[in-house]
């Protein structure tokens, strides 16, 4: 144990770049995927085929065959992208595949009877989605998109692998100094726990008084 | 800066290492199917405890789900396979990778269980006890089929995330698809060929499995009404 306390202000760098990478794939990904929900149920069919089929095949990809494939895949074709911002691209994708699948329940779960009433008031299809049914909408999205949050605080453990630093791969530096990977695993482990367990009772908490109507 | 020549596609090397690839499916497919069938006994034992049991058990099941549900799953893996040799367990990368999935995903099989006997209505236990069932009985033939039912299409999310999440005991030297498409990439430096292919194959893998998943759905609701 007593090799914990001399690695934890390394590990807590770590956690601190951790929270970086999340809140920059966080930043992008999410305004992409909100883009992307929107088109999905906009009236343009084409659109939101299209959409609904690239949202399809990112979701069914492994986030680590997304990151090998930007960093090792995307150099043969000439595109160099440093660790860092491969990592927020690829893990932007994941983040904003998965987040237009939220927009897209959040919306098509509002009564039909809220545009039929809004169509018939006058409002255009723009204005029915502004006004009526997007903030009815936000309140079922956000438990769904806090959840969300979580996984993809766990889930920049895996941009160690392709040499990001952050918590995991200051903990793999540790363990290559100290070769004491209980302890440290152990301690990242416990770090994580104190970022996503908050926002996990977050998102149950925001289910029980936003989820139902 | 000098633009990049322009990249030659080189197929024949997706083509070479085409069957290892299937093979590396073919194992992600059974390492799935094992880690999923063990997890879900785990998960639906872990449910029924907390049903069942009392304050004690119930604290430690919950804090057994938060705790592997609200850490990584790389972490968990690197646990076992890194760690707990210090401690005097070591397992293979199979043992490792296969007991961490199972683990990590009979976490979320617990939650997912335990919503099902609570969704199950009160009224078909007091029936279940006045038609002279013990608990026991009342919970294997009335309560848990229910449960299961009002619990699939929950499961059937949870197993397409693990054949996915599979791809990371690659970390450890596990060998699925993932670490095959790897294993060809960093020999024959087809990158792109090769993990594009990869990519291929799980979303045929993903999307075959929810389209089988939806259909057992739809016939469980059928047989059901």
């Amino acid at each position: 144990m007593s090799v914990l306390w001399p690695s934890l202000p390394y590990l807590l760098r770590g956690a601190a770049s951790t929270v970086v990478l999340a809140l920059a794939v966080l930043a992008v990904g999410s305004a992409l995927g909100l883009a992307l929900g929107l088109l999905r149920v906009v009236p343009w069919r084409v659109a939101a085929g299209a959409v609904g089929w690239a949202v399809e095949v990112v979701r069914a990809v492994p986030l680590l065959l997304l990151l090998f494939f930007v960093f090792f895949g995307l150099p043969a074709l000439g595109v160099r992208i440093p660790t860092f911002p491969a990592a927020v691209l690829a893990m932007s994708l994941w983040m904003a595949a998965n987040t237009a699948e939220v927009v897209r329940g959040g919306v098509q779960s509002i009564p039909r009877g809220q545009y039929e009433a809004a169509r018939s008031l006058g409002l255009g299809w723009l204005r029915t989605l502004r006004f009526v049914i997007l903030p009815q909408a936000m309140r079922r999205m956000l438990p769904p998109f806090v959840g969300l949050c979580t996984i993809l605080v766990k889930d920049t453990s895996l941009a160690a692998i392709i040499g990001v630093f952050e918590l995991t791969r200051a903990a793999q530096e540790t363990i290559e100094r100290t070769l004491r990977s209980f302890e440290i695993y152990g301690a990242a482990a416990v770090i994580y726990f104190a970022l996503c367990f908050p926002l996990t009772r977050l998102a149950a908490r925001l289910e029980l008084r936003l989820g139902r109507p | 800066m000098t633009p990049a020549p322009a990249y030659t596609f080189e197929w024949a090397a997706v083509w070479r290492g085409l069957p290892y690839l299937l093979q590396g499916a073919g194992l992600t497919i059974v390492i799935s199917a094992v880690a999923m069938a063990l997890a879900a006994a785990l998960g639906l034992a872990l449910a029924v405890a907390t049903q069942t049991g009392g304050r004690i058990v119930r604290s430690a099941v919950d804090a057994y789900v938060e705790l592997f549900r609200n850490t990584p799953l790389l972490i968990q893996i690197f646990i076992v396979y890194f760690g707990l040799p210090q401690l005097g367990v070591r397992l293979s990368p199979f043992l490792s990778g296969l007991s961490a999935l199972v683990l990590y995903a009979a976490a979320y099989n617990a939650e997912i269980f335990r919503a099902g006997l609570e969704a199950v209505p009160r009224g078909q236990h007091e029936a279940a006890q006045s038609c002279g069932l013990s608990p026991a009985q009342a919970l294997r033939f009335v309560i848990v089929p229910q449960a299961l039912r009002i619990a699939f299409p929950a499961l059937g999310n949870n197993l397409v995330s693990l054949v996915k999440n599979s791809s990371l005991v690659s970390t450890i030297g596990m060998v699925e698809l993932m670490f095959v498409a790897n294993d060809i990439s960093f020999n024959n430096f087809r990158t792109f060929e090769i993990y594009g292919t990869t990519a291929v194959l799980y979303v045929m893998l993903v999307l075959a499995l929810t389209r089988v998943l939806h259909a057992a759905e739809m016939r469980m609701a059928r047989v059901a009404s």
